[in-house]
């Protein structure tokens, strides 16, 4: 047989790189000419002078934020609220769906499905406010462990105090509450596009419950779990700003300071709009990089990865 | 799910049933459980909302309301502008999520094809994207010389595609079974009637997902109303009621003496706002259930 | 399937065609005015009040939520001038939004903005914003016979221009003139514990102990929760007001000495003051929750009562004050004597300066800046305070005997519901973009208790700090140094508070005063020193 060349083959398959094309050029266009904004991260720019016309400084910017004496703390915290919410976090939803797949009532598994997903609706400004009430020394969870009998009325604690002992648990435990039902949709999805002829070979064999989760479903969603597990490594260096900017306070400063709240504070409420683009920079390469490490490893453990 | 129910109830496999009863019993505990956790926050803000507004100040109200008024909700709905910030977000909300869900499934689609020629350097160009985006300012800029500044468009066409959603949808579209797509093809399909009549209906549940996602994204976003609009026409319920709910962060007064009423808008009317602005899109969920409702793939096979 | 499809697409496009022809993108257009040949001895807008323009007008302040068109005085002053306002207020971040319409050149056709704010200079360098005395002279003469000439001379830049004008300003002229210009700035107590405690002296170090222990121990809770001894405002990055700049006002320390700006944080009268809050937390009377709490859990406690004192602005109290009123009066917060040094010296308060409190621009972005200039002398003139302030007259207030007075159904609706109030009529400075404050002293209405008692209370320690109003410019080093600096101080200040002993408590200041040095401090003083005698020359002062 005689390959054909490089021309006829995409002539051939035009239609198909005309969809890819339109894509393309939206990326082009709102994405990549933006991007050229990142020249600012090495220059010193000032709102009411243009881009071009602002004197470069080198790598200043970054040198900065790397000499700022709470560099290593701001990334402990990141980097360990993220990994809490990786190791722990990540796995939730999809235990959630498997569980909420054997619900054989089908009304009862939708007002699950709905229920759960419900407070992903409610704002971090809003949700925060509530938690800070709650998380009182004489806020209702309190009340709870005493009336549990976990501790005496003089054990009362400041949850969100106490140096941040408790914060990053009380993020991860928050962010998972809040977006369990929602980030479960997505499992959802996958788990109803599964094919029923497996299931029913399965039941004819005799397999019980946790034998199709593990035989069947989990190696049929195997691909979605993957591609999300890449993402949300990549994502360790984002922090939930909303969630540690409402919880975050004075005293537990120390374990809540995360990159972005740095950012935050240094760059963007006073207008360093080069000092935040140079850290998103940073914060940019070191996600890439492990995204490109995920996928990696991803692709050869499971067979599935991004690309 | 009923067909699978049906099958087991009949079938004759006595042995695992007492296991699988204590595991069904355990799993319906916790999911009422789970409801209960996810339903109290919800039933908090209602029931607050629902209280007077001056009492509501002091706090302490968890169950029911301790002074019921409707007040709060008649003085949101008193608002002006309120309406036309419903109908602006109804038709970004609507327009967008089906022009981002067709264009970014056409695209998705295309780099689905493993023999798609450059298909790695689309795949490269796109992730980059994921990781470095330019900022605030020279995206206002763009928005502003594309003329989207202050343009009901602006809404629209900067989230019609997305690189992640598009990832989610390659991952679907590779486990659709090759046979129908090649057997259209026998029938001299060429690729866009493919993916109209065979790709798009056989992939409802990625699209109802990305749906979902694209949906609330649009109903929920107030960023783009704070930041490419002014005019009051074009902002968006949900940039309102961000600046109802994030006053109180915000007090940037001079600390020197100035007599000016802040009048910092009590709870119970941010969580009736809350309750107005959210409620609708809370209700969507449902009616794209039936799309999860798997056995759709093995139906088209069928066929 | 198909056929729906189909029309999916065609109804989506459809709309989108329809919707890209009737937006209309930002072009610019050029300025047109109004053909009107003006009367230099009248306002402008009586002569242009036919003329109709919209006018879109930018408020830095996320809080500020009253529209115009709705209420009683906003509809007036339509009438009257012919000028429709459209606010934009920024929701969440104001130095994000007003940043990005800088960088863009989208600024709406007025600002109004903190006239400490960088972005004021910004703007003026940037030829952004319009010399108000140029528009003045070619569209409205009258504008200068309304401006005050002090404020005037203050705003004007080195170029001869004038390009903003303020609100809320006193002149150090007006601080002698006037004796009841009052400082936001109170000691506040809970008026049935204060009493019940025998309305101690708490202006000493041991009274003020002594004080806080006997509140804790004859009320050792409030509601079944425990009370709140010692309250404070929000504790942010950059420190705590209550337990920083209003402590420091209290004890008088001063802003200036041998003609240098003084270093006010190591000033020993503060620091012995600090001393004695730490002790109290050693002992276990700061509760944990003034470091955590946020605005609103704050706003919470002040209406359960759950604080026995504070230093605190007293406007920021204001509906949870007469919420308590209403309910029970005898729980309310009063004004009393706070903290003093050791010297016993009146405390200095700050009121409102020259500088103001904001600062009002017209961009050139403004297609009719005659209308904008109009508008700003309309709100300026003394029937435009009188607007503003007490409304429209016959409807909102009569005059009796010369003197105005508030109707006493409009007065129950402010004093009540302010909400409802801004809605129906929207006066009481609820447009308090340019209020003149020292004009309007003179219509100033008897004060109402509960709040009265607590501005009564401040104006003996009222005084003019306007030549130490610092504004350190936009990303220069100074102000990078100060954020620096500022955060330094935002995480030392709840540990000196909180330090086991008196021991860790000067580590702890000793490390945050190196660590300032380090950073660069002598700048940030260098340069305040600097804009300190700019000012006093500027003001005539010594």
């Amino acid at each position: 047989m005689k390959k054909k060349s490089v021309a006829a083959k995409m002539w051939q398959q035009r239609k198909l790189q005309l969809m890819a094309w339109l894509g393309m050029i939206w990326l082009l266009v709102f994405a990549y000419i933006p991007m050229g904004g990142i020249v600012i991260a090495f220059k010193n720019y000032k709102i009411t002078k243009g881009i071009w016309e602002a004197p470069w400084v080198g790598l200043q910017h970054f040198r900065d934020f790397f000499a700022n004496d709470q560099f290593w703390n701001i990334m402990a915290n990141t980097l360990g609220i993220s990994l809490l919410k990786l190791v722990i976090g990540f796995p939730l939803p999809i235990i959630f769906a498997l569980l909420l797949n054997e619900i054989k009532n089908v009304t009862f598994k939708k007002f699950v499905q709905t229920a759960s997903y419900l407070p992903h609706f409610i704002s971090w400004v809003v949700l925060g406010g509530i938690l800070i009430t709650w998380l009182d020394a004489n806020g209702v969870i309190n009340d709870l462990f005493v009336a549990l009998g976990f501790y005496g009325d003089a054990g009362r604690t400041y949850f969100l105090g106490e140096n941040g002992r408790y914060f990053w648990l009380i993020a991860l435990i928050s962010d998972s509450w809040k977006e369990l039902g929602w980030n479960a949709i997505i499992y959802l999805a996958a788990i109803s596009g599964i094919d029923q002829q497996m299931y029913e070979a399965a039941t004819v064999d005799g397999a019980g419950k946790l034998k199709k989760i593990f035989y069947i479903t989990l190696p049929s969603i195997k691909g979605t779990i993957a591609i999300l597990f890449v993402l949300a490594v990549s994502g360790m260096m984002n922090s939930n700003f909303d969630q540690i900017f409402m919880l975050s306070n004075s005293l537990n400063a120390t374990r809540s300071t995360v990159i972005d709240i740095h950012v935050y504070e240094m760059g963007m409420r006073v207008g360093r709009y080069s000092y935040a683009t140079a850290v998103g920079l940073f914060k940019s390469i070191i996600a890439l990089i492990l995204l490109l490490g995920a996928n990696t490893t991803s692709k050869k453990l499971t067979g599935s990865g991004l690309y | 799910m009923k067909r699978k129910n049906a099958e087991e109830f009949s079938g004759p496999k006595v042995k695992s049933s007492t296991g699988s009863r204590i595991f069904d019993g355990i799993n319906i505990v916790f999911m009422i459980f789970i409801c209960f956790l996810c339903i109290y926050p919800i039933w908090y803000v209602i029931v607050n909302s629902l209280n007077d507004a001056k009492d509501a100040m002091s706090g302490g109200i968890y169950w029911w309301p301790r002074v019921f008024s409707l007040g709060s909700y008649k003085r949101v709905f008193a608002e002006s502008g309120l309406l036309q910030s419903f109908r602006v977000t109804i038709m970004k909300t609507l327009i967008g999520t089906v022009l981002s869900v067709l264009f970014t499934a056409l695209v998705g689609y295309a780099l689905s094809k493993k023999y798609l020629i450059g298909r790695g350097f689309y795949m490269a160009v796109g992730t980059i994207t994921m990781f470095f985006g330019g900022g605030l300012i020279p995206t206002f800029i763009l928005y502003k010389s594309l003329g989207l500044y202050d343009n009901f468009l602006v809404f629209i066409i900067p989230a019609m595609f997305s690189f992640y959603n598009m990832l989610i949808m390659i991952s679907f579209f590779r486990e659709l079974p090759p046979s129908l797509e090649e057997s259209a093809r026998i029938d001299g399909a060429g690729d866009f009637t493919v993916f109209f009549r065979i790709v798009l209906p056989l992939s409802k549940p990625v699209l109802a997902t990305i749906a979902l996602f694209n949906g609330v994204y649009q109903w929920n976003d107030y960023f783009a109303g704070v930041m490419y609009t002014q005019s009051k026409s074009l902002e968006p319920i949900q940039t309102y009621l961000y600046r109802i709910i994030a006053t109180a962060q915000s007090s940037q007064m001079a600390t020197t003496a100035v007599n000016v009423a802040t009048t910092t808008t009590s709870t119970s009317i941010k969580l009736a706002t809350m309750v107005i602005t959210t409620v609708p899109i809370m209700c969507v969920y449902p009616f794209l259930q039936k799309y999860f409702v798997k056995g759709m793939m093995i139906g088209a096979v069928k066929e | 399937m198909k056929k729906r499809m189909k029309q999916v697409l065609a109804a989506a496009l459809a709309g989108c065609m329809i919707l890209s022809m009737t937006a209309c993108g930002g072009k610019k257009d050029d300025v047109t005015v109004s053909d009107v040949k003006i009367d230099p001895d009248k306002p402008g807008w009586e002569q242009t009040a036919d003329d109709t323009a919209d006018l879109s007008w930018y408020v830095n302040f996320s809080w500020f939520n009253t529209p115009w068109g709705e209420n009683l005085v906003s509809k007036k002053i339509t009438e009257e001038t012919g000028v429709n306002v459209e606010f934009v207020v920024p929701a969440g971040n104001e130095a994000e939004k007003l940043n990005s319409m800088i960088a863009t050149d989208t600024l709406p056709d007025l600002v109004t903005l903190g006239y400490w704010e960088g972005q004021v200079n910004d703007m003026i360098d940037a030829e952004m914003v319009y010399p108000l005395n140029e528009l003045a002279d070619k569209y409205d003469p009258y504008f200068f016979k309304v401006a005050n000439e002090e404020r005037i001379n203050w705003y004007t830049k080195e170029d001869g221009n004038v390009y903003c004008y303020p609100n809320s300003s006193y002149t150090p002229e007006d601080y002698k003139n006037h004796d009841n210009i009052g400082s936001n700035q109170t000691f506040l107590v809970r008026k049935d514990i204060y009493e019940a405690i025998g309305k101690p002296d708490m202006t000493t170090p041991e009274g003020f102990k002594a004080a806080i222990k006997a509140a804790k121990e004859k009320f050792p809770k409030v509601d079944g929760q425990p009370l709140i001894p010692i309250g404070a405002d929000e504790f942010t990055s950059s420190g705590c007001n209550s337990f920083d700049k209003w402590l420091m006002n209290f004890l008088a320390v001063p802003y200036e000495k041998d003609g240098k700006f003084y270093d006010r944080y190591t000033d020993p009268e503060y620091v012995a003051w600090l001393k004695t809050f730490r002790e109290l937390g050693e002992e276990g009377y700061l509760a944990n929750d003034i470091f955590i709490d946020k605005r609103a859990q704050m706003e919470e406690k002040v209406t359960q009562g759950r604080y026995f004192c504070m230093l605190y602005q007293r406007t920021d109290i204001q509906e949870q004050e007469k919420q308590i009123y209403a309910t029970d009066p005898d729980k309310i917060y009063i004004a009393v004597d706070g903290p003093k040094n050791s010297k016993g010296d009146d405390y200095q308060l700050p009121g409102s300066s020259v500088n103001g409190w904001t600062v009002t621009m017209i961009s050139k972005n403004c297609k009719r800046p005659d209308k904008a200039i109009q508008l700003m002398t309309y709100l300026m003139s003394e029937h435009g305070q009188k607007m503003v302030y007490l409304g429209v007259e016959g409807e909102t207030y009569d005059m009796v005997d010369g003197k105005p007075v508030i109707k006493e159904e409009v007065a129950e609706v402010l004093n009540s519901d302010r909400a409802q109030y801004d809605k129906l009529y929207g006066a009481d400075d609820a447009y308090w973009m340019l209020q003149d404050n020292a004009m309007q002293l003179a219509w100033q209405p008897e004060l109402t208790e509960p709040m009265g008692q607590l501005e009564k209370w401040t104006y003996p320690y009222t005084v003019y700090t306007g030549q130490y109003d610092v504004t350190l410019a936009t990303d220069s080093d100074e102000a990078n140094a100060n954020l620096k600096i500022n955060n330094e101080w935002g995480t030392t200040l709840p540990k000196l508070l909180l330090a086991k002993s008196e021991g860790e408590f000067d580590k702890l200041f000793d490390a945050f005063v190196q660590k300032r040095d380090s950073l660069n401090y002598q700048i940030v003083l260098d340069e305040s020193t600097r804009q300190m005698n700019e000012a006093k020359q500027k003001l005539g002062m010594d």
